[in-house]
């Protein structure tokens, strides 16, 4: 009675395990990109304190390890820099603040996976979060849930959504329910769904909702 | 019941009063460690605060702490885990390591924040200020800083809790790593402010040990090492090393000593029976302070128990004068009149400390004339009951004949002593340092790699200096805050023209009570505020009941009284803000802390532009001060221990001349020992004072000894027995310390080990007899 079962699983675990190690590696490996790596896009935030979605364009910079840039150019103008572990925020004309990481330890581990994510650093990206794949080559799903307990209190995980070797969408889903959606690459000029839902955003993510 | 019954009998019971007196003394004694009560009483209202802030101010009482040795994640858990364990010790006001508090303000003080808060004082709480506030803030949940502010934002838009805590947070706060300070060597620092003064070493090692005890404690320490620096911390060492060396030197000697007498007498009884009288004069010096006093200072004892070296000379007496033909009782009977002129005399002079008004000196005085007096008298009436019989005559002691043969030979030129004095006079005024040391710290010197490493964590943490406070007087503590607000603008143009770098000042925890109430009457009310904030976020996507429990806490604010000094003391910060405010006889004063001060006199135009109502305090100039004043009081006393000293050795002798002979080669070595001190570049302290009275009252033995008239050789033989014996002995004790490596020690050492040297050839040399020589024997 027992004999059939064990024998399955005995067959199927190696190459179950294989497949699910292969994949985030080799998914993050394929996102690596020529140093310095830029892309318009567009972010949609969920709040609970908001009333309505806040909808914001500018562009992301990776500069290397460690090294991230963020501007705002709309609705407000905002330039953030994040480089030797200070973050620094530059506000339409007004005086820079420097905040520095350590300040917010847990931020320091979420920005290093942000980091090693874009670097196509797996092995950095597995030391900070748990990662699980979904889906095949032309529309993939990577789930990065953090380990470390104080950051798992702010951050549930953060998804990437891609399909073949390019990133479409990064989401951020806080603790607390709120969300942040930004649309990347080939998606950074779509035109947003109505009504502004994170569901129909997800579509748009997954590529079931084509334009 | 035989004689050697009754004699075992006598000692038996001695020894069981002995045990009897250490158990009642250390049944009732407190030894107190805190350098201050050793000090005279504090006369003006300035003096009282320094001797309180000496110890007790809260530069003083701060211990700046360094996790290191392993990597900053780690170093950064140690510290919020030693954080947390010594928040939960009474033995600690304040803790902190730079982690973001979020009960800076506990719950019930919240609403109080629009009364403690600069931010509306220069534009109003209006739909203008909140726009600008809440703009930020959609900026903010954007950007990743987002996740903290969150839980704050409905009801603190205007992040005024964030902004009272950095304006709370240490004036030059070191950088942050993984949430908590470090140090540029990767070192997690914490400052520690412990509630025991600064300088009472026994409850800062209690503290320093729970510290270290709670450091053990934590979870994956692996390779980490805790550093721990401040003045406490220094206090404590220099105690522990001075302590340590003293009983090592202080094993070594008795060593020595016991190989001496036993070389001396040949008898192991007489050994053990020679320490009696000076145990006994130990435990009755202790025995009458306890009963007295009830306390002791740990300094009155160190120094009792040198100045008490004087009585192991009676026994030694005793037990070398023994002759022939006579029973001890007989020999003790013959040696009486001087031994008790001695003692008298010292006891007498002794009375002069007791008259200083200096509770330490009271206490050494009670302590020494009743440790001399009972040393004395057991030395009188029970050693002699309980000597053995048999004794070997120390006029036949080996070597003795030919020593004193070459004592006798030595030529004694009469011009020598005034040429003497002579050469002293010129070496002292030739001197090429200060006549007096008033830095005390100097004696107990703190390692130089430790003083740099304190330095450098200091320059870290932003740590204030100990030797400067800023002291505001006023009337109330009310109005020290409000001269605290008249003065900032003043002050932060002297850390702008950089004067100082940062002055930490008692309106910066808590306002004055106007200010306060100038606040709270320009909140808005509900609807004024309601409608501002509805205007402020009709552009944003704010949801429109997100901000009612701010509308509540603003509110709340409109009908709080202020918040008055006693009250914020129940305030996480209240201890920091207690330890700012002072009352002193019916007037306030409080004191700010000073980081980084470059320009003393800078402070100077403030204090004359507040009528000296702010003033700069040196603390360690003043303590200087207080040093010099305690000092001429022990120089009066000294001065008046002369005199009777003088007296009653004339009383005695009733005869000027014999007098003469005993008092003035006392004098000449004692100025002898001051000139080579001087002329080697030692500046005097108070512990040279001591050991020079020490030094003098052994030379005034030696010098009444060796004035006595000897019925025949074997006597003078048995004197220069007993002086040569009592001569190694106390060289054996103080020339190991001349050499210890800790000045204190040193200071002592030195100047016993040249006095016995000085007061024995001097005695000798113008003892009466020895000019007499030739009609002598």
């Amino acid at each position: 009675m027992l004999r059939l079962p064990t024998l399955l699983a005995c067959l199927l675990t190696p190459c179950l395990s294989a497949a699910a190690e292969a994949g985030p590696a080799a998914l993050v490996a394929g996102l690596k990109r020529e140093l310095p790596a830029r892309t318009p896009y567009t972010e949609v935030r969920f709040a609970q304190m908001f009333d309505r979605p806040l909808v914001a364009r500018g562009e992301l910079e990776y500069l290397g390890a460690g090294r991230l840039g963020k501007r705002v150019d709309v609705p407000y103008a905002e330039t953030t820099t994040i480089a030797d572990g200070q973050v620094k925020v530059q506000r339409g004309t007004r005086a820079p603040r420097e905040i520095a990481l350590g300040q917010i330890p847990e931020l320091e581990g979420f920005l290093r996976g942000f980091s090693a994510l874009l670097g196509g650093d797996a092995d950095t990206l597995a030391r900070d979060f748990e990662l699980t794949t979904r889906g095949d080559g032309a529309h993939w799903q990577l789930s990065l849930a953090p380990k470390d307990t104080r950051l798992r209190r702010r951050v549930k995980s953060i998804v990437v959504d891609g399909a073949q070797a390019a990133a479409r969408c990064f989401t951020i889903n806080d603790a607390d329910g709120d969300s942040s959606v930004m649309l990347v690459e080939s998606l950074a000029a779509t035109e947003l769904p109505k009504p502004l839902t994170p569901h129909n955003l997800d579509l748009i993510c997954r590529g079931v909702l084509a334009k | 019941m035989t004689v050697r019954a009754r004699r075992w009998l006598l000692l038996a019971g001695w020894v069981l009063v002995l045990g009897a007196l250490a158990l009642f003394v250390q049944r009732t004694l407190n030894i107190s460690t805190d350098l201050r009560s050793f000090m005279p009483p504090a006369q003006t209202a300035d003096q009282k605060l320094i001797m309180e802030q000496i110890g007790e101010g809260p530069g003083s009482r701060l211990l700046l702490l360094a996790i290191g040795g392993i990597d900053e994640t780690q170093a950064a858990e140690l510290s919020r885990g030693l954080v947390a364990a010594l928040r939960a010790d009474a033995r600690f006001d304040e803790v902190v390591n730079g982690a973001f508090d979020e009960d800076v303000l506990a719950d019930d003080f919240l609403p109080y924040r629009y009364l403690l808060t600069p931010s509306f004082d220069a534009a109003p709480l209006d739909a203008d200020l909140l726009a600008e506030e809440l703009a930020m803030r959609v900026e903010d949940l954007g950007s990743p800083a987002a996740t903290l502010l969150k839980p704050l934002l409905p009801r603190d838009p205007t992040l005024e809790v964030m902004k009272l805590a950095e304006r709370w947070s240490p004036p030059k706060p070191p950088r942050m790593r993984e949430g908590v300070w470090f140090s540029n060597e990767g070192e997690a620092l914490l400052l520690v402010q412990t509630r025991a003064p600064g300088f009472d070493p026994a409850a800062q090692g209690e503290a320093i040990g729970a510290i270290e005890a709670a450091f053990a404690a934590l979870p994956d320490r692996g390779a980490a090492s805790l550093v721990i620096s401040g003045p406490g911390y220094f206090t404590t060492l220099v105690n522990a090393n001075t302590r340590d060396e003293a009983q090592w030197l202080g094993h070594l000697s008795t060593i020595g000593f016991v190989i001496l007498l036993l070389i001396a007498y040949r008898s192991l009884a007489v050994l053990g029976l020679a320490a009696l009288p000076i145990a006994s004069g130990a435990l009755a010096g202790v025995g009458a302070i306890a009963a007295w006093f009830g306390e002791m200072h740990g300094i009155t004892l160190a120094f009792g128990f040198t100045l008490l070296g004087v009585a192991q000379e009676y026994p030694i007496r005793v037990l070398s004068h023994r002759r022939a033909g006579a029973s001890a009782l007989e020999s003790v009977r013959a040696l009486w009149p001087l031994l008790l002129t001695a003692i008298a005399s010292a006891c007498i002079a002794y009375l002069a400390f007791f008259a200083s008004g200096v509770t330490g000196l009271e206490q050494l005085a009670v302590f020494t004339i009743s440790g001399l007096i009972v040393a004395g008298l057991s030395t009188r009436h029970l050693l002699p009951r309980v000597l053995p019989e048999r004794f070997r005559d120390a006029a036949d002691a080996p070597g003795i004949a030919s020593a004193w043969a070459f004592v006798e030979r030595m030529p004694r030129p009469r011009w020598l002593p005034p040429l003497l004095l002579i050469v002293a006079a010129t070496m002292l005024w030739f001197a090429p340092t200060p006549f007096w040391e008033n830095n005390l710290a100097a004696l107990t010197p703190v390692p130089k790699d430790l003083l740099e490493r304190e330095g450098r964590l200091r320059g870290a943490l932003g740590a204030p200096d100990v030797r400067y406070l800023v002291v505001l007087d006023a009337d109330s503590a009310d109005g020290v805050l409000a001269l605290s607000e008249r003065i900032t603008p003043a002050v932060e143009a002297l850390v702008a023209r950089d004067a100082v770098e940062a002055v930490e000042l008692p309106s910066r925890y808590l306002p004055s009570l106007a200010t306060q109430e100038r606040r709270r009457q320009q909140l808005p009310d509900r609807v004024t505020l309601a409608a501002a904030l509805a205007e402020a976020q009709r552009d944003l996507p704010f949801r429109a009941d997100l901000f009612a429990p701010f509308l509540d806490d603003v509110e709340r604010a409109r009908t709080l009284e202020p918040l008055t000094p006693q009250a914020f003391a129940n305030s996480p910060l209240g201890t920091r803000l207690a330890a700012m405010l002072v009352e002193r006889a019916g007037r306030w004063l409080g004191l700010g802390t000073v980081v980084g001060l470059r320009d003393t006199a800078a402070f100077d135009a403030l204090g004359a532009s507040t009528d000296g109502r702010v003033r700069l305090l040196d603390l360690k100039a003043a303590s200087e001060s207080l040093v010099v004043a305690y000092r001429e009081r022990i120089l009066h006393a000294f001065a008046i221990a002369i005199v009777l000293l003088a007296a009653t050795v004339f009383i005695a002798f009733r005869d000027i001349k014999r007098a003469w002979h005993v008092l003035a080669p006392m004098t000449l070595a004692t100025i002898l020992v001051l000139a080579v001190l001087r002329i080697g570049g030692v500046s005097l302290s108070l512990f040279h004072l001591v050991a020079l009275t020490l030094a003098a009252g052994l030379g005034l033995h030696y010098a009444l000894f060796f004035e006595r008239q000897v019925p025949d050789v074997a006597e003078a033989r048995r004197t220069l027995h007993a002086t040569l014996v009592c001569i190694i002995s106390a060289l054996l004790v103080f020339a190991l310390l001349a050499w210890s490596s800790l000045p204190v020690l040193r200071a002592i050492g030195l100047t016993v080990s040249l006095g016995v040297g000085f007061h024995f050839c001097l005695s000798i040399l113008m003892a009466r007899h020895a000019q007499e020589r030739g009609n002598g024997d």
